[in-house]
């Protein structure tokens, strides 16, 4: 097989070429077919800049030479290879490096600001630029998750901040006095704080908690402190309580979970998605509090991130492999997909908000990985920046890749992201 | 012949001769009756048997003349013996004579020309008369042979034969009375009474009726035992005379009679003459002889085909034709043969023939050993050299071939007694069996154990290490949720991490190495012990929940001192200041170095292992009463570790080669397991409490069921150097060793509820990470509390985790 019939084609007006079958060598790379198609566009138009192309044959990267390719997804060459291509992004540039006092534990960014917690029990505001805006002590441990409350418009912002003291606290951030302030100190699980999740109408945040317990919390300030549940007056506590602001009881606790919950978020308006040690996923109606679904698999997972887009669920767990669910199977422990690269526990894992096959993932072997769902063999891009464990990452609408690790650092590298084939 | 006297054993030598048709034996007899006394009278009896004798012989042509009397062979033979008859029953000695010479004339005749059967009429006519005489006394003689014996025996008085013998011979006297020859032979004649009980006539005068129908009267005076007396004294012939009852008188036997008597009572023949060992004479013989036995023409119902086999065959062919009878299934010629080993199994004799082993045989000659042998068999110079140098036994040929020129010069063999002894001894000593040989495949002797892929889950690859510590990392202890690790350290500190992501929360310095640490089981409380030096110390490590972090450090401080200080054999002592507030709150002081420190179950107990040999070497401490004693007046031996049973209240106490299992309500020794090894180092319990495993410096992990034996289950050698920690999951089916060789062993050991079932043991995966420092490999394991994960803590001064 010296020669593969192909014929080109891209959802993209821009790079279109004839559709005319080409015959073309087995041994060509993903560079060869690029330069041909440059050559057809060169010969199409007189203006055409030089554009590298990224190829697809049945949904699947090309990632090595065509025959090889052919071979390994046993594609029949009797017809006309149809090759779609588009145009390759370009490798994510690093821009920024925060330094951190100690571990970043976690980070979430909006378009202007970036939130990381750390392990020296503050909360970070930085700016999108990597400046340094504003450190939020007041956690009497480790932070462990952070999210936003409010991600944009006015200058006071809500935020929160989860830690090992058991607690997460809702701060207010005033980025034009640069202030925060605690407003609500919320309390009542009785293990660390691992994760915290803001639903999207940004009025109510769930947590997860080493306690095996999920609790639902409202995220709207108010004036008044819950009553605390209970009576034990010690001194460090009365400490707690007027560093932390206003205590604040959950609205609703889920439980269910055998182990720890590592992860937890939002697949939905009323729908709480949680990871778990107990090898599960769960789905839970917040509405009425029960469990709808459960995704079983086989190891602890660590982490679980869901796109809206492509409505998938991706989890990531001690065995290394990140993998795909389908959350709207029933009980089912449906696998769509396994992406299989990382030699470490896989920490952290988040979807592109833009893109429905894209998500990056960071692993304790110090590596930051983006991954194409079409390309499920190898990730798209290696971010090894990283001396020691990736702990959290976080992808911006804007294209910007976050990941902190355990080397005390948070680094920021701008990825854009073709524009998917939809909104071609 | 005819120098014979005309005598009357010459006519009896007649008739012999007549009949037998046997000169020799004639001869004889002629002989001996020549010798024998020429008294007629004497010989009467013997001729008389004699001729009965030869009768019996001659019965065959005696039955043919009574059958034909037209015949003339046996007229003539039987004019010959009626002739001799008749004179025979003359009793006087004087008609002999005349009688003689008209046999001899006849005699002459009828043996020359037998066939003939020429006669003259006279003759003819004494041939009628003797045959009817001759016909009336045989028979007579007979019977009155037959009476005599008859008289012996069953008549034991006397009776006179003579009187019988003459009766006998008197109607011989009247051959006239034709109706005489009618009467029965068999009747006795002397009286006609018959064969009828003789008492019937004793009230008669007479006693029956003679021939002639006269009364035979009883003598007229009966002998009575006087007269029996006197003729018993008197009369000389008493002892030979007999009474016969049937005529009523007694007889008095003759000399012949009385010999007769005794010849019968000695079992002997009664003729004198008679000689039973005479040759048989053999009348049929074998050889065919040319003359046919008889001259008799064959029956012309030889020649006429008969009626009743013409009929019996009709009826057979009807009966064949009606297909009564089925015609006779033809005869199989074809000769059946048959596999006589068909039915038998096949493997019994392919076992048979494995079994035999065939007597050797001898080569069969070759070229060689012929006595000209072509010449490339000859050996040549330097052959023969090294045929003479090699060692007997080595020899290819036994021999050296020889040519001769012809076989005439072949020598004698010279080694014939030795090569027949050879071969001997070679069917002698050969093996008459072969060995059975168990052809078993080394595999299948491994037991079937499932493979480790089907075992899962179980750690298999090196997640995360834990960075920090500085020197050996002696041991480590997990915290009941799974969440914190604690290890200790010979740097003088000990480590609190975070499990999952290898991050040192919190690092306590104590004033030497940590031997021992362990976390305190029950999660209602937040207590870490760990022994440093001689000291246990508690602390409260404030990670997990707050309140139970409180509600711990409520606890210790609410102890109030009892009144009465009970003298104990440590020192509990409250922290206070600083060391407070880095977490320490009570610490033990014991008398010597502390080795080991474990936790109850419950977390209200824990047991502490003195380095020392002496008698104090285990102690147990209670938290809540704060009160230690020590449960073992007698050291029985270097206590390595101590366990408490998961479950019930036992105490296992390993000591260097035993573990003791010890109730501790009870208070007494219940179990004492014998381990297989050298030096036990560690110790660990089943979560299920009837299992132990049991590490040894000598590289060995044993496995102990307590309801099994005494003795271990299980030996396992999978390490090279010495073992020094082992642990058993609390969930999985899992137990892991530890050893210095660097490396950790885990595995799979299932424990089934049903008793029947052993524990399986099956190793799964040898886990490797930890560099060998200073000889000193992997020195504590340690699985999570819920996950199949291990701990494993190493002399290179890091702890790992295998996921």
């Amino acid at each position: 097989m010296a020669q593969v019939q192909a014929r080109f084609f891209t959802k993209n007006k821009r790079y279109s070429v004839d559709d005319i079958p080409f015959s073309i060598p087995a041994s060509s790379q993903t560079q060869d077919l690029s330069n041909v198609i440059n050559k057809l566009l060169e010969s199409k138009k007189d203006d055409h800049q030089h554009v590298e192309f990224d190829f697809l044959i049945r949904e699947q990267f090309l990632r090595m030479s065509l025959g090889k390719h052919i071979e390994t997804e046993n594609i029949s060459t009797e017809d006309v290879l149809e090759i779609e291509y588009i145009e390759k992004s370009i490798a994510p540039q690093p821009e920024e490096c925060m330094m951190h006092d100690d571990w970043v534990s976690a980070v979430d960014a909006t378009a202007d600001w970036i939130l990381s917690g750390s392990y020296d029990k503050t909360a970070r505001i930085w700016t999108s630029e990597g400046k340094a805006v504003m450190t939020i002590g007041g956690h009497l441990d480790v932070v462990k998750d952070v999210a936003w409350v409010q991600r944009d418009g006015s200058t006071s912002l809500l935020l929160l901040s989860a830690s090992m003291d058991q607690t997460a606290v809702l701060w207010e951030w005033n980025s034009e006095k640069r202030k925060v302030k605690a407003l609500h100190c919320c309390r009542g699980h009785s293990g660390s704080v691992e994760s915290i999740a803001v639903d999207s109408s940004r009025t109510k945040f769930c947590s997860g908690s080493w306690d095996r317990m999920l609790k639902v919390w409202s995220a709207v300030p108010s004036e008044e402190e819950d009553v605390a549940e209970e009576v034990s007056s010690s001194r460090s506590k009365k400490q707690k309580t007027e560093q932390c602001g206003l205590t604040r009881t959950p609205l609703m606790t889920l439980s269910g979970h055998n182990e720890a919950v590592s992860s937890v978020l939002w697949s939905d308006t009323q729908e709480v998605c949680s990871a778990s040690w107990d090898h599960t996923i769960k789905v839970w109606d917040v509405e009425t509090g029960s469990l709808k679904s459960t995704l079983t698999g086989s190891k602890v997972f660590n982490c679980i991130s869901y796109s809206p887009l492509c409505r998938r669920l991706a989890s990531g767990s001690v065995d290394r492999h990140i993998r795909l669910w389908d959350t709207r199977s029933k009980d089912g422990s449906l696998v769509q997909l396994s992406l299989t690269s990382h030699t470490g526990w896989v920490t952290a894992v988040k979807w592109s908000p833009t893109h429905p096959q894209q998500l990056v993932s960071g692993s304790l072997d110090n590596v930051v990985k983006l991954w194409d769902t079409r390309s499920c063999k190898a990730p798209l891009y290696d971010m090894s920046a990283h001396d020691d464990k990736v702990l959290c990452v976080d992808w911006t609408e804007q294209g910007l890749l976050l990941s902190g690790g355990a080397d005390n650092k948070l680094y920021a590298f701008r990825y854009l992201s073709p524009p998917s084939d939809d909104g071609a | 012949m005819m120098n014979f006297d005309l005598s009357v054993p010459h006519v009896l030598f007649l008739i012999f001769w007549c009949s037998m048709h046997d000169s020799e034996l004639a001869e004889k007899m002629s002989k001996k009756g020549k010798n024998s006394s020429r008294s007629a009278k004497l010989k009467r009896p013997i001729t008389d048997t004699q001729a009965e004798e030869d009768e019996k012989f001659a019965c065959f042509s005696e039955e043919t003349s009574h059958v034909d009397e037209d015949s003339d062979l046996s007229d003539s033979e039987e004019s010959v013996f009626s002739g001799l008859e008749d004179s025979g029953s003359d009793s006087d000695e004087e008609s002999f004579p005349e009688l003689k010479l008209e046999l001899d004339s006849g005699e002459g005749s009828s043996r020359e020309d037998e066939p003939d059967g020429s006669s003259g009429g006279e003759g003819e006519k004494v041939k009628k008369d003797l045959k009817k005489s001759k016909k009336k006394l045989q028979p007579k003689s007979q019977t009155l042979s037959l009476k005599k014996v008859a008289n012996e025996e069953k008549e034991g008085e006397n009776g006179n034969l003579e009187p019988h013998s003459k009766t006998a011979q008197q109607p011989i006297s009247v051959p006239k009375d034709e109706y005489e020859q009618d009467t029965s032979d068999e009747e006795d004649i002397r009286n006609t009474v018959g064969n009828i009980p003789m008492e019937w006539y004793k009230d008669y005068p007479h006693i029956g009726y003679d021939l002639n129908g006269k009364k035979i009267f009883k003598p007229i005076r009966n002998k009575d035992e006087l007269d029996e007396f006197l003729d018993k004294m008197e009369s000389p012939d008493y002892w030979r005379t007999v009474h016969d009852k049937v005529i009523g008188s007694d007889i008095k036997l003759t000399d012949e009679q009385v010999q007769l008597v005794h010849r019968l009572q000695k079992g002997q023949f009664g003729d004198v003459n008679f000689n039973q060992y005479e040759p048989a004479v053999d009348f049929f013989t074998h050889e065919t002889m040319i003359h046919p036995v008889t001259n008799r023409p064959e029956d012309k119902r030889s020649f006429i085909p008969s009626l009743i086999e013409k009929e019996k065959v009709s009826k057979l062919v009807h009966a064949i034709k009606m297909g009564w009878i089925k015609p006779r299934r033809p005869k199989e010629t074809a000769p059946q043969y048959y596999d006589l080993w068909a039915k038998e199994d096949s493997s019994a004799i392919l076992g048979r023939h494995k079994m035999h082993v065939p007597a050797p045989k001898m080569k069969l000659p070759g070229h060689e050993e012929s006595y000209n042998p072509p010449p490339e068999y000859l050996f040549s110079e330097e052959e023969k050299l090294a045929w003479e140098q090699q060692e007997p036994e080595e020899r290819k040929l036994k021999f050296i071939p020889q040519k001769f020129s012809s076989l005439r010069t072949v020598p004698g063999f010279s080694r014939f007694i030795q090569d027949r002894f050879e071969r001997c001894l070679d069917l002698y000593l050969c093996p008459r069996q072969r060995k059975m040989r168990v052809n078993v495949d080394p595999e299948d002797l491994i037991p079937k154990l499932p493979k480790p892929k089907d075992l899962q889950p179980f750690p298999t690859t090196l997640s995360l290490v834990y960075r920090g510590h500085t020197n050996l990392v002696r041991c480590i202890s997990m915290s009941p949720s799974g969440q914190w690790l604690a290890s200790g350290c010979d740097d003088c500190t000990v480590k609190l991490w975070e499990v999952s992501t290898a991050r040192c929360l919190k690092t306590i310095k104590v004033e030497g190495a940590v031997k021992s640490i362990a976390w305190n089981p029950n999660p209602a409380f937040s207590l870490l012990a760990f022994s440093v030096e001689q000291s246990v110390i508690l602390l409260n490590p404030f990670l997990g929940d707050k309140i139970v972090s409180n509600a711990t450090d409520l606890l210790i401080s609410s102890y109030v001192e009892p009144e009465e200080e009970k003298s104990q054999s440590v020192k509990w002592v409250s922290s206070e200041g600083e060391e407070f507030n880095q977490g320490f709150r009570i610490t033990i002081r014991h008398p010597k170095h502390v080795k080991q420190v474990t936790w109850h179950g419950k977390g209200d107990y824990f047991a502490s292992v003195l380095l020392d040999n002496g008698n104090m070497q285990v102690l147990i401490h209670q938290l809540s009463k704060r009160r230690s004693q020590c449960p073992f007046n007698k050291a029985k031996g270097l206590v390595q570790c101590v366990s408490f049973h998961p479950l019930r209240p036992f105490f296992f106490v390993a000591t260097q080669r035993y573990v003791r299992v010890y109730n501790l309500i009870k208070q007494e020794l219940t179990k004492k397991l014998v381990a297989s090894c050298k030096w036990i180092s560690s110790m660990d319990i089943h979560p299920g409490g009837d299992n132990i495993i049991c590490g040894s410096y000598d590289s060995k992990l044993t496995w102990f069921d307590l309801d099994l034996s005494t003795k271990p289950y299980k030996v396992l050698r999978h390490h090279k150097k010495a073992l020094r920690g082992v642990a058993f999951h609390k969930h999985y089916p899992l137990f892991a060793s530890s050893s210095d060789d660097g490396s950790i062993i885990v595995c799979h050991g299932m424990v089934y509820n049903d008793l029947l079932q052993n524990p399986l043991i099956v190793p799964v995966k040898v886990l490797k990470g930890h560099e060998i420092t200073r000889d000193l490999g992997v020195l504590d394991v340690l699985f999570h509390p819920t996950q199949p994960w291990v701990f494993s803590s190493g002399a290179d001064s890091t702890i790992r985790l295998y996921t």
